[in-house]
């Protein structure tokens, strides 16, 4: 025992107690086992990692068209509060005209998002992801 | 002993088994089970589970064999990594839930019997240590499980000796609180005459 490392200064009975546990002995099966699962493991073939390279374009692609999106969002929405602001009287249907592009942006948005998520679960299913 | 065991011995078995020896495997878990299933049961006191989170921790070190650097010998990095994995198991399903101050009470010394009220005793106090606040726990549990070696204990928590040193203090400290008898002048009293044996459960 290397009592020069001992945190405590002094000799304590809790020392004894706690360093000379009963040994356990594993189970006559337990190498078995274990080995069985070993082999299970090198029997199963490697997960297939994300294609990431052939992605990338996708990606790029997906990140710009969203980047393109919240651009117009903001701008059409900076656009209207413009329009809006000079005829208070007309209110709403010029505060609905002036939205309407940005509808159009947030369907667009909308359609490519789910159009993606349903492209993903085709290819999990089919065992590609 | 983790100690005696040769280290060169160990790397040519983990080459063995990178070159694609899957039986080479079995040496390892050979060599290992025994301290492995001890450290587990340290950290659960449950042979059955204890035996599980080992096999677990073979699995994983199976899985993560190529990611070993050879910074450190293999037993560092096989411990470390079974810690891991056993702090993992018993985050998900606590070995113990008793608080420490209701951890159970060692009986009072038996004239008849003082050789079973000791064992007893000791028990007590060595279940308690799984009743400890977990960030003190760990620390009093690989101090021992590495024969008190405070910087072996340090490795396979990937803590600094300082971090470590400080909270098993604070865990024995909370063991002599909860045991009065454990500390300096309290020791002398119950009359510890006979070291506790050494018993090997088949």
């Amino acid at each position: 025992m290397k009592s020069n490392l001992n945190p405590m200064t002094n000799h304590e009975a809790i020392d004894p107690i706690l360093a000379d546990e009963e040994e356990l002995i594993p189970s006559s099966g337990f190498l078995a086992a274990t080995m069985e699962r070993v082999r299970e493991e090198a029997a199963c073939p490697e997960p297939i990692p994300f294609p990431w390279l052939r992605a990338l374009p996708g990606i790029v692609v997906v990140v710009a068209v969203l980047g393109w999106c919240g651009f117009e969002l903001v701008r059409a929405g900076m656009a209207s509060s413009r329009e809006i602001l000079p005829t208070q009287s007309h209110g709403t249907a010029a505060m609905l005209s002036a939205l309407q592009p940005a509808g159009w942006v947030a369907a667009a948005l909308a359609a490519s998002l789910f159009s993606w998520l349903l492209s993903r679960s085709l290819a999990g299913r089919s065992g590609l992801l | 002993m983790p100690a005696a065991i040769s280290a060169e011995e160990d790397l040519a078995v983990v080459e063995r088994v990178l070159a694609g020896d899957v039986q080479a495997f079995e040496g390892i878990v050979r060599r290992w089970q025994g301290p492995l299933v001890n450290m587990a049961w340290r950290y659960c006191r449950d042979r059955g589970r204890a035996e599980e989170m080992a096999q677990e921790a073979f699995i994983r070190a199976w899985r993560g064999l190529a990611g070993w650097r050879r910074e450190s010998i293999f037993s560092t990095w096989l411990f470390a990594l079974a810690a891991n994995v056993f702090r993992s198991e018993l985050q998900r399903f606590p070995a113990v839930n008793v608080p420490l101050e209701e951890a159970a009470e060692p009986a009072g010394p038996a004239t008849q019997h003082e050789g079973l009220a000791r064992k007893q005793s000791d028990d007590a106090v060595r279940r308690a240590v799984l009743a400890l606040p977990k960030r003190y726990r760990e620390p009093v549990v690989l101090y021992y499980f590495h024969e008190m070696d405070l910087a072996a204990a340090a490795r396979t928590m990937e803590l600094p000796e300082g971090t470590v040193k400080a909270r098993l203090a604070r865990g024995r400290e909370l063991l002599r609180k909860r045991f009065p008898h454990l500390s300096g002048e309290g020791a002398l009293l119950p009359a510890p005459v006979l070291q506790p044996e050494k018993e090997v459960l088949q």
